[in-house]
This record gives structure tokens, C-alpha cells and sequence, in this order.
């Protein structure tokens, strides 16, 4: 059966196909025989990130027919000569300009959120690609927080199932939100992933196998995943999806061209108001690339950082930025971690970090003192992180050896809590510059009550989990995961930034495509929905402006 | 010691096995530094740990070359130090053995990977908004510990006894504020490039039982109590 879906899969995105059937990773023919525009030349779109929103969208409108740009401020990577199987030598996988936090709970980035290069924080994410629920798209109609999104899980249902073929995602059929199956099985449960199952079951608490953008088996070239442990530090095998192997192989084959190493630094507004392209920085040396259309995906902090850099006389405030919302509504999930202590040795970091879920607390629950909820899921520290979270604990000295000593014996959960879109939590340019002399992005974040009740809450489940699975200590650590907002869409121009379609209200040639286009979060990862969101984006727009210059997707 | 006093955790989460810190495994091994590698026992960080016949270092057959050479490369580290001036270098030596414990021969040589780390000016990608950039954190920082050494004790931090030592340490992670800095902001800035030091290297995963790299080999015996051939059970304690 999964033959037979895969080649469905092939036909509409070949690039599981396109890679090298062996030992090595990359295709390297298919990137040097890659389209290469000339900066004079007016192309249909320019990309500004190649992550999950600008790979896809590229993939998507690439397979209309238009010519497309991409830039990423990072490296085109090649898994075989740039990624180590080391976590402290993974450090360039990560953003590390200069950035500013503030706030009263300042949000640490780089490699907790921040990615770098082709693929972007989808080359270290663990890989749990869960959907949002039909309630996120309208909190505050059901619950009277957050906001309602200008689209509902019906526009985005098609492409959640479309992603999660391209990926493709493993895992047990789904429970919650809108029931759904996936299309491999579940991957085989290390002893981290046990003992969430059985300390859950203990204590009546549903979960699943999954999530996961891993294939259980090969798919085209990829091969099977061999449980190594580093899905954070970029995977070396092919194994786990990113957009530098899930959609930029078949977007180059279908005539698009990616630029590496370029940092787009400004969008260019023409005297007619409209987008005219975009300057970039190669090599230290100010470029300027003509497009018809540009798409800003650079994602929570660069996308609306390239905004407000991006200042005119007619847009003296930012780009799009008149209502004030650029960089508005950033949100963090709140994502306590809770490890506990087994006499059996649990060697957590054997096998994907990603491995068990449950959604069973991430609707709105009215005995509960505070709206919305969390999920539950793997987590599974390698030693530099696991010494972060013992450290975090207070243990310094002789104390954080022993803890660490100890390492094997303990297994790690996480949660993710969905913290709510509050107005001043925001991107602002700092006064400091970065080495090209342009302002640094300052984040600020200050967590409302009922985000710190959610922590709280998801902290307790954590500890009682792991103790119903025979835990004789726990430890605790409050962290955050992942960013999403900063440009949200709304139903008009006093509501968000882009349209349902990712149009700006302000400019009309210029999309943004990221995840902060999202009005809220919900409490699941958030990359196959900012997937889905640029496969929808794109796919309305290619078909309103080339859809007569081809024959259509896949056909060409 | 290495406690912060009414640190918020969970109930029975006093040491790793419910009880107090242990020792950890003190004179089990007979290993030079030298035979690292080589011996029948894994070198660790002043040879504690509960691994004994565990050497991450036997494996560096199966790794991938341009894993095995980053790993390598930590146990010769430059000792020329390049950031740290004179002056700055012995605070931050004795800063270190504290923050990690590491009082006795093999060390890990945590001063010079910081260092290198910070001629590089590779940070973690921000910075508190109170706080100067990482290096210029670092400088200031180590010169309030040799002058609250100096005010405390009249003696710089690297001349003081380790108890005096502690008890300055100590004095920061349960401060709010020390010498001008946002005292929790401090501790995250010392303590992020410390055990991002210590646990990159070889040592400290022989002393945890930690496999390392491990492409293109990966991982056939997953689950509780299990292990690969070339794991090692943990000693009795």
C-alpha cells in the first residue's frame, strides 16, 4: 500500500527521488546543473528564506512554472561534508548574529529555536510534525483568548495530508483534533518512549506512537532511519524530513535557483508602491535582484526584523507596518521538561529524540483554572543539553557531576504549552548593529498568568507520569520551544499583517510566508502547519498567475 | 555544596538515586591520562565515573572521519591562550574547576576550549539585554571575582582556598544582583560554556556511559536494560 502512495507521492514531488541512491547524501549534479538567473532579470518571485514556508512555496510554484529565487543567509548544505555527529560541533546549524532578549522571561534563540541555511530550523528540529486541532483556528470564538485565524482546519486539511505524504510522517492513527491516520507505521519505541507509554497507561492517559516526519522504512533514496540519537544536530542518514531534502530537490529540477550565503537586507518599494525586488549582501557586496513578486519567509525574527528594515518614506514605520503589528504577537510555547530517575538503565539517547505524544490535555478543559492546554511528549537530552537541564536545577560542582554520572539512568519528557499572542511581545530593531551595521533584532517576552498555569500544570502531569512508571526522583526545568508570530494574518488590515491568502494588506506583490504568519499556536510543533500553509499560499497564487503557462502541477 | 538553597524541584529529587550526591566512583581506576584510548580503561575526568572498561576513544573506527576529527581535536586543544589575557587566565582556570568539580589530573582542559571558543566570538546566537556580549561578560565577570576575592578574603579568586572559593561562588548563584550584573543571567553566561566544554569532550562521556558519535553506525539495541556490544555495564557501586 505504501508502495503504491509513494509513487502518487513521486509524481507530484520527486525529490526523495532525486537524491543519490547510496552512501552519499547530496546531489550534488542536480545543484550544479541548477537555473542561474541574472540579477537583471525580472523573475516571477524571490524567496527570502529557504525553511519550511520558503522551500515548500518554491517546490510548489517551481512545478507551475515560475522562475523563482531563493535566498538563505546560510550554507546550501551538504549533510556528508558540513554535519557532525556531535553536538557540540553543531553549533553552525544554528542563527548566532547578534540578537538581543528582553522582557521578564527572555527567551534564549539560537539553538533552541533559530536555524541557519537551506532546510532552516528544520534541519534541527526533532522532527514530531503534529497538525493543529479545528479549535486553534478560533480560540477566541470558543474560549475568549488568542484569535481567530481568517482561515478554519477545513482550508488547511488538504495540504496537512499532502505534507505528511511528502515527509512522509510515521505514526499511530491519531486520536485527537480531527481524527487521522498516517501513512507509515510507527517506528519501534526506545527505552525513553517506554516508559512514557507505561507510565501514562498507569495512570489512564492516551497516547501515540508518532508523529513523526521519519519514514519506518526507506522512501525513494532516503534511507531507513538508524536511531542514532542526533535528529537535533541535522540528519546525516536523510532519514528525518527537512525542506533541503523534501522539497529543494524538486524545486532545482524544476528550474528554480537557490542562493546561498546571501542576506537579503532590504525589500524594495518602487515608486508605484509595489514590491520591486529585494538587495542582498554577497560576499560583503550590496546586490540587487528584480522580481515581480517577493516572499519574505525568513520566519519570527528575521522575517519582521527585514520589515522594519525595510522602511520608506511612504512606510516610515516598517514595511506593512501601519497598524503597528510587525513583530507583534511573537509567541513561544512554554516547554517544561521533566526527567526522572529508573534503577534500570534508560539510555535515553539511543533512538530519535522524537518518539511518544499524547494531545489528551490540549483542548480547553472547564475544570481546569486556566484556557487552552499542552501536549506531552520524548524528549531525549544529549549530554550538553541534559547538563543545561541538571544545571538548571541549581547543581554546579561536584554535585552536576554526579547528576551527570548518573546520565543513563534517566528519561526525559517535555511538554509544549500553548502560551497565548499577547501584543507586547515583540521583535524590535536594537540600537546595537551587526557586523554589516544593521540593527539586531531585540526580542522581548513576558509570560501572562494563564501561560504560567499551563507550565505548571504540564509540569505536574510530567512528574506523575514518570512516577507511575516506577520514577524514584524527578527533576524538573522550565524552558521554551520554538517561535512562531510576529506577522500574523487577520481579516483585514487592523487584524494582521497578511491576508488568508499570505498577501500583505499593504503591498501588493509581497507575501510572507513563515511561520509568523500564525495568529496562535495551539500546543503542536509548528512545522507542518507553516508547511501546509505555504503549500496552500502557493498553490492559490501559481494557479491565479501561471496556471495557463504550464500544464498545470506535476505535469510539467 | 553545588546546591542553591530553596531551588524550586520536585519532591524526592535530592540526588540521583534519592539520596545525596555520592562520591562517584572514586579510585576505581589505575588509567594514566596517557593510555587514553589505549588502556583497558577509558580515561575520565580525575578518574571518576562508573564505566571503567568503557572507552569512547576505541570506537573512532566507526565514526564518520569528519566527526572523528572535531572529537579529536578537543583532547589537543591550543595551549597558547589566545582570548583570556595574563592576568584573566588563573581566575578563570580556578572559575572552572569550581563551577565543575574538576579538582584533581586528567582535567578536562575547559579554560582552553572557552577560550578558543571565545577568540571565535562563537556565541549562542544572543545576549540578556542587561549584559555586555559574551567576551566583554566574560572579562568583567572574571575581574568582580578578583574583586570580591580581594574584598572578602584580600587575596585574588585563584589564591584562595577551594572552601573560599565556593563560598564566593556560592554567594553568586544565590545573589540577585553581584557586582552589577543581573546575577541569574551570570550564572547562565558562566555555566552554558562550561558544560558545553566539559560534556563535549571525549572524557566526560566515559565517565557518563555516553556512546558519542555514532554515524554511520547507529543504534540496533534500543530499550531498557539494553545494550550494544560495544556498550559497557555499569560497575557496582
Amino acid at each position: 500500500m505504501s508502495r503504491l502512495r509513494d509513487a502518487d507521492v513521486r509524481a507530484r514531488n520527486e525529490s526523495a527521488w532525486l537524491l543519490p541512491d547510496g552512501d552519499a547524501r547530496t546531489n550534488h549534479r542536480l545543484r550544479d546543473d541548477m537555473a542561474r538567473y541574472d540579477e537583471s532579470d525580472e523573475v516571477d518571485v524571490v524567496v527570502v528564506g529557504c525553511g519550511a514556508g520558503g522551500a515548500t512555496f518554491m517546490q510548489r510554484i517551481a512545478r507551475y512554472g515560475a522562475s523563482v529565487v531563493g535566498f538563505d543567509a546560510g550554507p546550501h548544505w551538504d549533510p556528508d561534508a558540513d554535519w557532525v555527529s556531535d553536538e557540540r560541533g553543531s553549533h553552525g546549524l544554528y542563527w548566532t548574529e547578534p540578537r538581543v532578549i528582553a522582557g521578564e522571561d527572555p527567551v534564549p534563540l539560537g539553538s533552541n529555536n533559530s536555524g541557519r541555511g537551506v532546510g532552516g530550523s528544520m534541519i534541527h528540529y526533532a522532527g514530531y510534525t503534529p497538525r493543529f486541532h479545528p479549535s486553534d483556528f478560533a480560540t477566541l470564538s470558543l474560549d475568549g483568548v488568542g484569535a481567530d485565524w481568517p482561515i478554519t482546519y477545513d482550508d488547511l486539511r488538504p495540504h496537512y495530508e499532502t505534507i505528511e505524504q511528502e515527509l512522509p510522517v510515521s505514526g499511530q492513527s491519531w486520536p485527537w483534533g480531527d481524527p487521522h491516520r498516517y501513512p507509515y507505521s510507527p517506528h519501534p519505541l526506545s527505552g525513553n518512549g517506554d516508559v512514557f507509554v507505561r507510565g501514562a497507561e498507569a495512570l489512564g492517559i492516551t497516547t501515540r506512537v508518532g508523529p513523526v516526519a521519519i519514514a519506518n522504512g526507506r522512501f525513494g533514496n532516503r534511507p531507513h532511519c538508524i536511531y542514532r540519537g542526533f535528529c537535533l544536530q541535522g540528519c546525516k542518514v536523510n532519514a528525518k524530513a527537512s525542506p533541503l531534502i523534501t522539497h529543494i530537490p524538486d524545486a532545482l529540477a524544476h528550474g528554480a535557483e537557490i542562493r546561498a550565503h546571501c542576506m537579503v537586507t532590504r525589500v524594495v518599494i518602487g515608486r508605484d508602491g509595489r514590491a520591486s525586488g529585494v538587495t542582498y549582501l554577497k560576499d560583503g557586496v550590496e546586490h540587487f535582484q528584480k522580481a515581480r513578486l517577493v516572499v519574505v519567509a525568513g520566519y519570527s525574527i528575521e522575517t519582521p526584523r527585514l520589515l522594519l528594515l525595510s522602511a520608506t518614506t511612504s512606510f516610515p514605520d516598517g514595511l506593512c507596518n501601519d497598524h503597528g503589528l510587525v513583530g507583534r504577537y511573537i509567541m513561544v510555547q512554554g516547554a517544561p521538561q521533566v526527567a526522572g530517575r529508573f534503577d534500570a538503565e534508560i539510555r535515553a539517547c539511543k533512538g530519535p529524540p522524537p518518539e511518544v505524544s499524547s494531545e489528551q490535555f490540549y483542548e480547553t478543559d472547564p475544570t481546569r483554572s486556566y484556557a487552552r492546554g499542552f501536549t506531552l511528549q520524548n524528549v531525549s537530552p544529549l549530554p550538553i543539553t541534559y547538563a543545561e537541564h541538571v544545571s538548571a536545577q541549581g547543581h554546579w560542582g561536584e554535585s552536576l557531576r554526579e547528576y551527570m554520572r548518573d546520565y543513563n539512568h534517566w528519561a526525559v519528557l517535555g511538554a509544549l504549552c500553548e502560551f497565548l499572542p499577547r501584543h507586547d511581545n515583540a521583535v524590535t530593531l536594537a540600537d546595537e548593529t551587526d557586523r554589516h551595521g544593521l540593527p539586531v533584532a531585540k526580542l522581548s517576552y513576558t509570560q501572562c498568568d494563564n501561560d504560567r498555569a499551563i507550565a505548571a500544570d504540564a509540569q505536574r502531569v510530567q512528574e506523575e507520569i514518570l512516577r507511575a512508571a516506577g520514577a524514584t526522583a524527578t527533576m524538573a526545568v522550565s524552558r521554551y520551544a520554538r517561535l512562531v508570530g510576529g506577522c500574523r494574518m487577520g481579516r483585514d488590515a487592523e487584524h494582521g499583517v497578511v491576508d488568508a491568502t499570505l498577501q500583505s494588506f499593504a503591498v501588493e506583490n509581497l507575501y510572507i510566508c513563515d511561520g509568523s504568519v500564525l495568529p496562535t499556536q495551539g500546543s503542536a510543533n509548528p512545522a507542518l502547519t507553516i508547511m501546509a500553509l505555504a503549500s496552500r499560499g502557493a498553490e492559490q497564487l501559481a494557479s491565479r498567475r501561471w496556471a495557463g503557462s504550464t500544464s498545470g502541477p506535476g505535469m510539467r | 555544596m553545588g546546591r542553591r538553597r530553596g531551588q524550586q524541584t520536585a519532591e524526592g529529587s535530592t540526588g540521583p538515586s534519592g539520596a545525596m550526591p555520592a562520591e562517584g566512583g572514586t579510585g576505581l581506576r589505575g588509567a594514566t591520562p596517557a593510555e587514553s584510548g589505549t588502556g583497558l580503561r577509558g580515561t575520565t575526568p580525575g578518574n571518576k565515573g562508573r564505566y571503567g572498561a568503557f572507552d569512547v576513544l576505541r570506537e573512532v573506527s566507526h565514526w564518520d572521519a569528519l566527526t572523528a576529527g572535531v572529537v579529536l581535536a578537543r583532547l589537543r586543544p591550543d595551549p597558547n591562550l589566545k582570548f583570556f589575557t595574563g592576568d584573566e587566565e588563573p581566575t578563570a582556570r580556578a572559575l572552572f574547576d569550581v563551577l565543575l568539580g574538576q579538582y584533581d589530573e586528567p582535567k578536562v582542559p575547559v579554560t582552553e576550549l572557552v577560550d578558543a571558543r571565545l577568540v571565535e566570538g562563537e556565541t549562542d546566537g544572543w545576549r540578556y539585554e542587561d549584559m555586555a556580549e559574551d567576551g566583554a561578560a566574560w572579562r568583567q565577570s572574571l575581574a568582580a571575582l578578583d574583586d570580591q576575592a580581594s574584598e572578602v578574603f584580600a587575596r585574588r579568586f585563584h589564591e584562595l582556598r577551594r572552601d573560599e572559593q565556593v563560598q564566593i561562588i556560592q554567594g553568586v548563584q544565590d545573589a540577585s544582583s553581584w557586582h552589577g550584573f543581573n546575577a541569574k543571567h551570570l550564572w547562565s553566561l558562566w555555566t552554558r560554556y562550561a558544560c558545553t566544554a566539559f560534556y563535549s569532550h571525549p572524557w566526560a562521556w566515559n565517565e557518563i556511559g555516553f556512546g558519542g558519535p555514532a554515524y554511520p553506525r547507529g543504534y540496533k539495541n534500543m530499550g531498557i536494560d539494553r545494550r550494544e556490544r560495544w556498550e559497557t555495564e555499569e560497575e557496582a557501586r
